[in-house]
């Protein structure tokens, strides 16, 4: 039985390295925020424009995408999306996508403050709160920084001023 | 450096490093041991651990480290502290709220020990990373000191040598010696038989002058299979990280809605919920009108994703599944999903009114049209008026610069903006503001923002039949728990391994006639009692009574 001994110890202790670190790593990454973490692959969607045609996310692969997630009940979003659309008119020539997505409110709603605030980028009509809760917004505005691979550059919490927002994009850019 | 140990017993059988007796005839192999008079040491019938060798290398090292039973024990107490830390102040997973700061309630609610507790991360003790290495250590030290003890004891137990060295009889904790008067083989045999009614099973070697009697060796296996059991708990509970296996998330629902369950393929809809009362009649007289609640339920019916159900673009496809009535301890079940009642709010909210247009200089209404609160349409035709939806507000407010805006999504003060035109009224329309609540006409003055207009229509609702409300909303807790019925095999194995070393013993006899002396020892790990009165017996049908006491010697409990 000798013969096996060094086999099962490697098995062994390969086992418990691997359910193991599995275990521990786990420990670090369920921290208590639950936002998507930077570096992570976006979450994938697949949401109605303002004209009812579908976009997905999968559809801007390859170029660099902020996701802003805005309600027509909350302040703050509506304050800084001027500070969206002037900063999207200065990056869509380099193929920056900005989507705006609406916290499920219903059409009127959505269509009445997009005329209001005379904003060009891609609105998105969430569903249920399901693409919010995928992303793991605990509150409003917040705002994802794509990289170009689909990867998370980076995560606002919070209204963002034109300068900030410049900052992020050029970041996703590069 | 090599160093050769010398492991050869004199009875030709070679044993491995750490043997403490010899793997054959039983002598012991250490001169310090084989020196004293004291009764032997049996545990692991002195075999050596597995992992015991010369030189370990490194991979021997770490091995040989969670090999080791006393490791296990300060691994185990080390646990058993730790997770009485995490039981002095509230664990920060038992709060639910989506505000709660656990950097802020530990110091505030605590002080300063509040304050280490939380810096130390004790706030968090059971997924804390310290806490899982240490769950996780046990496992492994589990796994191995099974590995390196049973199957070493398995191997000695199955080829027994039959005829002992007579030291290793005689230092049993029951033994006896005499002097025969008859036949060896035969006093041998008789006293094989003798035994094999207490259901030993017997053996003699080849010379008809040694025996070994063996009895519930099984219950050798018990620690062994208690622990197979405790190492698939340990695994069980490591697969609840695994995305969907654990899931406990709260939903609310307000009458008559449908709602998605996060991380599962199913919708809720809730067809009700109620808070029933006592009847006086059937209350105390202490506690009439106290209105002590006689049930919390929601009526349910559960729908199952069959279409379009991870593409949010088209409208999934919903197939009724279950439907069940949820009272407090009366969750619903389906497959592996439980939703249980948790909490519950009984103010209404409005849905739908079906208001309706009133030319107040003729007094003649139009109507009734139907306006639903959410995806209202956008026009609308009652008698001469066409209404047009231009703006809507779902919680109407005026904010600090004056403008109209909205305070949530919830229809808390639901305001339409209409474009109408009709009789009486300017050819492209005029701007009328409706407020389908009544506090709300007064507290946001719907006439003075109407002005002439006011004078002209209104738009009312007649009754409360024209009215669609959601009386409650429900709140319930979601459940999936894919790991529990493993946790259920895992306790099965554990009382398995249990039962068997607790209510068996295993128990041996051996003996050898020398010229006519007879030397017999005996051996079980508990219950000596019953080993002598089994050794006596079939003495005593051999024709030697004695007290059984009298094969006591010494240094054992029980």
């Amino acid at each position: 039985m000798g013969k096996y001994r060094k086999k099962v110890q490697v098995v062994v202790l390969l086992l418990a390295l691997v359910l193991g670190g599995y275990a521990i790593f786990q420990t670090f990454t369920s921290d208590d925020d639950g936002l998507v973490k930077v570096g992570e692959q976006a979450p994938q969607f697949r949401l109605a424009n303002l004209q009812g045609d579908p976009v997905a996310l999968q559809d801007y692969i390859g170029k660099p995408v902020v996701i802003n997630f805005w309600g027509s009940f909350c302040e703050p979003c509506i304050r800084e999306m001027p500070s969206f659309e002037s900063q999207y008119q200065q990056w869509k020539d380099q193929g920056v996508e900005l989507l705006g997505i609406n916290l499920s409110e219903d059409t009127i709603a959505v269509s009445t403050y997009v005329k209001k605030q005379g904003v060009n980028y891609t609105i998105l009509r969430d569903v249920d709160r399901k693409t919010e809760k995928r992303y793991g917004l605990r509150s409003y505005p917040t705002t994802f920084f794509v990289n170009r691979d689909g990867t998370l550059s980076s995560v606002f919490v919070g209204e963002m001023k034109e300068s900030q927002i410049q900052e992020h994009i050029a970041q996703i850019v590069q | 450096m090599l160093l050769p140990v010398n492991t050869k017993c004199e009875c030709g059988h070679q044993n491995a490093v750490g043997t403490v007796l010899c793997e054959a005839c039983g002598k012991p192999l250490e001169k310090e041991l084989l020196e004293s008079n004291e009764p032997l040491e049996m545990r692991y019938d002195g075999v050596a651990r597995r992992s015991q060798k010369a030189n370990p290398d490194l991979l021997d090292k770490i091995w040989n480290f969670f090999s080791s039973v006393k490791i296990a024990i300060y691994m185990i107490v080390l646990t058993f502290i730790g997770a009485m830390l995490g039981t002095i102040y509230p664990q920060a997973s038992s709060f639910l709220s989506n505000t709660f700061d656990p950097s802020v309630y530990y110091p505030e609610t605590y002080g300063l020990p509040g304050k280490i507790y939380y810096f130390l991360g004790l706030h968090n003790t059971y997924s804390s990373w310290w806490f899982i290495a240490l769950l996780v250590m046990i496992g492994t030290s589990l796994v191995i000191c099974s590995i390196d003890r049973v199957l070493p004891l398995y191997r000695a137990l199955n080829k027994q040598q039959i005829r002992k060295h007579m030291s290793f009889l005689k230092r049993q904790k029951a033994t006896y010696s005499a002097p025969l008067a008859g036949d060896a083989v035969e006093w041998t045999t008789q006293y094989g038989q003798a035994l094999r009614k207490k259901g030993y099973k017997v053996t003699i070697d080849e010379t008809g002058t040694a025996l070994l009697a063996e009895k519930n060796r099984f219950s050798r296996w018990g620690p062994y299979i208690n622990h197979i059991g405790l190492i698939l708990v340990l695994l069980v509970l490591l697969a609840r990280s695994i995305p969907g296996w654990n899931v406990d998330q709260y939903v609310s629902i307000a009458d008559g809605d449908t709602v998605p369950i996060a991380d599962t393929n199913y919708y809720a809809k809730s067809e009700g919920f109620k808070v029933e009362l006592y009847d006086n009649e059937e209350l105390p007289e202490e506690l009439q009108n106290s209105g002590r609640v006689k049930s919390y339920k929601t009526d349910i019916v559960l729908y199952e994703c069959t279409e379009n159900c991870h593409d949010d673009f088209e409208r999934p496809a919903l197939t009724e599944v279950h439907r069940h009535t949820i009272l407090v301890n009366s969750p619903l079940r389906y497959k592996e999903l439980k939703l249980h009642q948790f909490d519950f709010n009984l103010t209404p909210r409005i849905n739908a009114v079906s208001p309706m247009i009133v030319n107040l200089e003729t007094g003649e209404s139009y109507g009734p049209f139907h306006l639903t609160m959410v995806e209202p349409e956008l026009n609308y035709e009652a008698g001469p008026y066409k209404l047009e939806l231009i703006g809507k507000y779902m919680d109407f407010s005026i904010n600090s610069q004056g403008e109209p805006i909205t305070l949530s999504n919830n229809p808390n003060a639901p305001a339409f903006i209409f474009n109408i035109k009709g009789p009486g009224l300017a050819d492209n329309g005029e701007v009328y503001m409706y407020f389908p609540l009544e506090k709300d006409k007064v507290r946001f003055s719907q006439d003075v923002i109407n002005r002439e207009l006011s004078k002209k229509i209104a738009i009312k609702v007649e009754g409360m039949e024209n009215v669609d409300y959601s009386a409650a909303t429900t709140y319930l807790n979601i459940r999936i728990d894919k790991a529990a019925k493993y946790l259920w095999v895992g306790a099965f194995f554990c009382m398995l391994g249990l039962t068997m070393g607790t209510y068996w013993q295993h128990r041996r006899i051996w003996l050898r006639i020398d010229d006519g002396q007879l030397t017999l020892g005996a051996h079980t790990n508990k219950n000596w009692y019953g080993l002598r009165a089994d050794v006596a017996f079939a003495l005593k049908r051999c024709g030697i009574e004695l007290d059984p006491k009298s094969l006591d010697n010494g240094g054992h409990k029980g």
